[in-house]
């Protein structure tokens, strides 16, 4: 197990991803709560457009994902509050336009290589200090704004409406929150990649919450899964060169499995 | 009375949707103390009424005015306490313990980087125990019947300490013995905590002796100042386009 500290890498990817877990599992807490779960594979499809413009125009790859996946956030949300459109199917139609937008972008530019592979399926081995370091950023910042306005963002989604008319400011918070679910997102596919980051957002709090406890400890246990996936997944990763996405998102789903049989009814 | 700010001050509103007419010119003040019971037909607007009055819906034409204040420009909302008709059909899978419920009460009041104070504390306490509920505090909400997730439901609302307690048909789900249990609680809210009430229901015979006024909304809105002579088995059948038979059932009686 030690072994594998040894490589400046390892410890990198280990910071990294497990910072990405923390801030996954607790904005996938509200995100599950608000039943808008799929809203993760969505603005991972629309990072996955910054990582193609940053690819092929040279920028940092990782800071356009942020900003397109931001903008993709918005565009979610004003369409949701604006329109009378199924939330669902929002989602659907941007995660596909994303994606065939990703395509054309990087077919054109000539990038379709290992360096997109890495950003759809993540890689430990790509983390550099610089994205280590984007992370720390934009993470810290993400983590600060949940843990201040958790509170409310646990009443709308437990209701919307009453947490309105108790004088909250919904809309504003929903705009928040997929902002920071989008700034997450976008530092996660380096690590988990943009195809499987939708996973380590909500597998970790579906499966806290198949032990029926309070919102505080379902949040803790859903932390405590991502964690143990995390370190478990990039553990397994290195000894077994697996791909650390997938063996990530595999580690999780055990948990999940194992939640369910212990509390089955 | 007429001296007084009403609660709720609503004047010549009316809601459409897509053309078809919902709420038309619908005028009336809600004061302070009062107990008042909303009643009319399923479609008939009593829901979209409450849903205006709380900033949920725009009125097509109209003005609402919430403590002599216009509604764009009210802020004490802490001072409206609302229990929704969904309230009693929780997500039995929310992660929430009663607690976890009834605070909520207070995070529109709380600065965003506080926990609860005493304050707080002493509020949702003493909501918890106003409705009884004080036990379950560690329970979760999925696991409780239909009638004690009322009480909790309420319990939040009353958590902000407010003026006015605002209930739309809460009664989904649960069983009779608790609904007249409800009934009381909500006669003492309105008597010994002077909180003002306003009710939609369907069960007047059971609230006619507890109830101040009754607004009948079908379209439009009928204010009767005297809810136990005022809806005659005429009336009513006209209210709800069917043959009503009005059964008295007033307390004395059983």
């Amino acid at each position: 197990m030690l072994e594998m500290l040894e490589y400046e890498f390892m410890q990198r990817a280990l910071i990294a991803g497990m910072l990405i877990a923390l801030l996954a599992s607790i904005s996938g807490t509200f995100v599950v709560l608000k039943r808008y779960s799929m809203i993760s594979e969505t603005l991972a499809h629309s990072a996955l457009v910054g990582v193609a413009v940053g690819l092929v125009a040279g920028f940092n790859p990782l800071w356009i994902a942020v900003l397109v996946a931001i903008l993709s956030a918005w565009l979610i949300e004003y369409l949701r509050s604006s329109f009378s459109l199924y939330s669902d199917a929002i989602l659907a139609i941007l995660l596909s336009g994303s994606l065939a937008i990703a395509v054309i972008i990087v077919s054109l530019g000539g990038a379709f290589n290992n360096s997109l592979f890495s950003y759809l399926f993540g890689s430990i081995l790509a983390v550099s200090n610089e994205d280590v370091f984007t992370i720390l950023f934009f993470g810290t910042l993400a983590l600060a704004l949940l843990l201040v306005f958790a509170k409310e963002l646990y009443f709308i989604a437990y209701d919307e409406e009453v947490a309105k008319t108790s004088g909250i400011k919904v809309k504003f918070l929903n705009f928040l929150l997929v902002t920071v679910v989008a700034i997450i997102i976008a530092l996660s596919i380096r690590i988990v990649g943009s195809l499987l980051i939708g996973a380590l957002m909500v597998i970790p709090t579906v499966a806290a919450l198949q032990y029926r406890v309070g919102f505080l400890k379902t949040m803790f246990l859903s932390v405590a899964f991502a964690l143990l996936s995390v370190i478990s997944g990039m553990t397994l990763s290195f000894y077994f060169s697996l791909p650390s996405g997938a063996t990530i998102v595999l580690c999780v789903l055990s948990l999940f499995i194992i939640s369910l049989v212990v509390n089955k009814k | 009375m007429k001296f007084k700010i009403p609660i709720f001050d609503v004047k010549n509103l009316s809601f459409s949707v897509r053309g078809q007419k919902i709420l038309s010119h619908i005028s009336l003040e809600i004061f302070s103390g009062e107990y008042v019971a909303i009643i009319g037909p399923n479609g008939g607007g009593k829901t979209t009424l409450i849903r205006m009055l709380l900033g949920l819906e725009c009125p097509s034409e109209g003005s609402i005015k919430l403590f002599g204040k216009k509604l764009s420009n009210f802020k004490s909302w802490n001072k409206i306490g609302y229990v929704p008709q969904r309230a009693s059909l929780v997500d039995a899978n929310f992660p929430a313990t009663v607690l976890d419920i009834v605070n909520m009460g207070r995070t529109a009041q709380r600065n965003f980087f506080s926990f609860l104070n005493k304050e707080d504390k002493v509020a949702v306490h003493d909501a918890m125990v106003k409705m009884d509920i004080l036990d379950l505090q560690e329970k979760m909400v999925g696991t409780l019947s239909g009638g004690q997730r009322q009480r909790v439901m309420i319990a939040r609302a009353l958590a902000s300490k407010p003026e006015i307690l605002i209930l739309d048909e809460p009664n989904t789900g649960v069983d009779i013995v608790s609904q007249r249990n409800f009934y009381a609680l909500l006669a003492k809210l309105n008597k010994e905590e002077k909180i003002t009430i306003v009710f939609i229901t369907h069960d007047i015979g059971v609230i006619a002796d507890d109830i101040g006024r009754l607004f009948t909304i079908n379209q439009k809105a009928i204010v009767c100042n005297n809810p136990k002579e005022a809806l005659s088995c005429e009336e009513m059948s006209a209210l709800y386009g069917i043959e009503a038979h009005l059964i008295h059932n007033h307390k004395h009686e059983h």
